[in-house]
């Protein structure tokens, strides 16, 4: 765990760059710092690696006044990506990969067998290994970049903007790549980034931040978007936070009807089920095939209870022309439809429940 | 030039065979090792002025103005040190002229290092002396190479003037056929330092090759 007490950062020329920040970082979750360029959180990130000394206050890891740690010594026990991937171009990906395990003292053998895993652990082929970091792509260095902040097993992970510099695509995959990473590693990540999109999605935590690395708010990202503590906050999201609050919602409440008549495993040809004007078709294997009216042919907008959100469901549903979302199962087999006002019943439920309620602790004001 | 004395006299250049190529070694070593001793300093010297940037100023002033000095000039100052004739009073200037291109070139390309690599190693548990050695060192060698191509074939062409003093390879047949208007080995001297300069040249792009392999077909 990381805790800041009162954490402040004043440059020599007066200006503050932090105020003075509480925060306490949870192990083993993701924490993302969020702000516009200049509120101080990648200065806030870098107190804990020491690569920014705090003018007053510390900061604690796992109840250790950082300051009172070697630097270079704490520096191998913390993960670090940043924005440009920083790799070394003189070495191979793999020797930059196996950088922290070398400087800890590993032999050569043993730091490359580490590294050769990591890079298969963030999803790089084989013979990326024996190439230099410019015969990379961005998206591919950054993954490289991901994979020697993990080298040396490092419990903390500390992340600067680091999806920032790719492509939208390219950055898409890599916040799917560090949400499947961290479920399997449950790192204590710190991640900062001025992209709120990002900020909701990855984070376990949000951590929104006005100037002087003041917190305006502190909220699972659910309750971000639903319940922003204050009119800067709520500019801050954007437009649409009911929308995209519904990203953040799993579809599995959406109730769903049955198929009529079922489809029966023995049957060889495909089967049409009937919807208002619209009929629903069917390959054998009970997969959705098109919606059918007359001539007419559609492709089936589908949903996974199971895995998709509120929002997708309910894209399903808006794009259906017949109006009805189809639920498929993990191999695409149809396993029951819901119509737009079931989608819809459903949103009501999960926004009025209070599930997403924020708690008096995770909302430091109050003047909602 | 005299009425019937032709241009290159093959013959004399037949029976002077060992004879030249004893003066291009001569060359080779007073115009080289002088560069390879500046590279010795300016690595060293280099990375001291990148770890402490007030060095470099008061330093880089010095070899340059070392560098302004007319090399004919340096070579008659010296010649009571170091005596007329000897190897050193053309190499100990040589050194001076050498270092004064490879400094630069040294600290330049220890800065060039991009600002996230440098942050990187920080972040990762570099200290500021061991970063400098295991990344910044390695990573500007293709800077390094780049100074030695200039500094090496500017000493081999410097080295020949050092024939004035006594010593100076293949600056001497520079003299010898000015005193005797005979051309050939005037000729003969021109095509084998330019030749030596040009195989050191080559020498140095294949060891940049080598020693920076991951340049190698990547554009830049």
């Amino acid at each position: 765990m990381i805790r800041f007490e009162g954490a402040a950062k004043r440059h020599p020329d007066g200006t503050v760059a932090v105020r003075g920040l509480d925060l306490e970082v949870p192990a083993g979750r993701t924490t993302v710092l969020v702000g516009p360029s200049g509120c101080g959180k990648t200065t806030i990130l870098r107190m804990v690696n020491r690569m920014v000394e705090p003018t007053a206050g510390r900061v604690l890891l796992d109840g250790t006044d950082v300051a009172a740690l070697p630097a270079a010594g704490l520096r191998r026990g913390i993960g670090y990506v940043i924005q440009q991937a920083g790799l070394f171009p003189h070495r191979r990906v793999i020797d930059n990969v196996a950088t922290v395990p070398r400087l800890l003292g590993w032999d050569r053998r043993r730091a490359r067998a580490r590294a050769a895993e990591l890079l298969e652990l963030v999803g790089l082929p084989p013979e990326t290994a024996r190439r230099y970091p410019a015969q990379l792509s961005g998206g591919q260095q950054q993954r490289v970049g991901v994979a020697r902040a993990l080298a040396a097993d490092p419990p903390v992970l500390l992340m600067d903007e680091p999806f920032s510099a790719v492509d939208p695509l390219v950055r898409a995959g890599l916040q799917e790549e560090l949400l499947r990473l961290q479920g399997e590693l449950g790192k204590t990540v710190l991640f900062v980034t001025h992209d709120i999109e990002e900020a909701v999605r990855l984070g376990d935590r949000v951590v929104v931040l006005r100037e002087h690395g003041e917190i305006a708010q502190l909220a699972d990202p659910h309750t971000l978007l639903t319940a922003p503590a204050d009119a800067g906050v709520a500019a801050f999201l954007g437009r649409d936070r009911g929308l995209r609050g519904l990203g953040l919602r799993p579809a599995d409440s959406v109730p769903l009807t049955g198929l009529d008549p079922a489809p029966t495993p023995d049957l060889d040809l495909g089967r049409r089920i009937p919807y208002g004007g619209w009929e629903l078709a069917l390959d054998p294997s009970g997969r959705p095939e098109h919606w059918t009216r007359g001539a007419e042919r559609h492709p089936v907008p589908v949903f996974v209870p199971s895995r998709d959100s509120l929002r997708a469901a309910l894209d399903a549903a808006l794009l259906a022309p017949s109006g009805h979302a189809v639920a498929v199962d993990a191999e695409g087999r149809a396993v029951g439809t819901a119509s737009r006002a079931a989608v819809v019943e459903a949103l009501a439920a999960a926004n009025g429940t209070g599930t997403g309620a924020p708690t008096p602790e995770q909302v430091p004001h109050a003047g909602r | 030039m005299l009425d019937g004395e032709p241009l290159v006299r093959w013959h004399w250049l037949g029976d002077h065979l060992g004879y030249l190529a004893d003066l291009t070694a001569d060359h080779a070593v007073i115009a080289l090792v002088p560069v390879l001793l500046a590279l010795l300093l300016a690595v060293p010297l280099g990375l001291a002025c990148a770890r402490f940037p007030r060095l470099y100023q008061p330093l880089a002033a010095v070899f340059n103005v070392v560098y302004a000095l007319p090399s004919l000039a340096v070579f008659v100052v010296l010649i009571p040190y170091t005596g007329l004739a000897t190897r050193q009073t053309v190499m100990v200037p040589l050194t001076c002229y050498a270092l004064a291109v490879l400094l630069p070139t040294a600290v330049d390309g220890l800065r060039a290092v991009p600002e996230p690599v440098r942050q990187a190693a920080t972040a990762m548990g570099y200290g500021p002396w061991r970063r400098l050695a295991a990344v910044e060192l390695p990573a500007s060698v293709p800077y390094l190479i780049g100074g030695l191509r200039v500094a090496a074939v500017s000493s081999i062409s410097l080295a020949a003037v050092g024939a004035l003093v006594g010593r100076g390879g293949l600056g001497y047949l520079f003299v010898d056929g000015f005193q005797r208007t005979f051309p050939t080995p005037i000729l003969a001297g021109i095509a084998l330092v330019a030749l030596l300069a040009l195989a050191t040249d080559l020498l140095l792009v294949a060891a940049r090759r080598v020693l920076a392999p991951w340049e190698r077909g990547v554009a830049r």
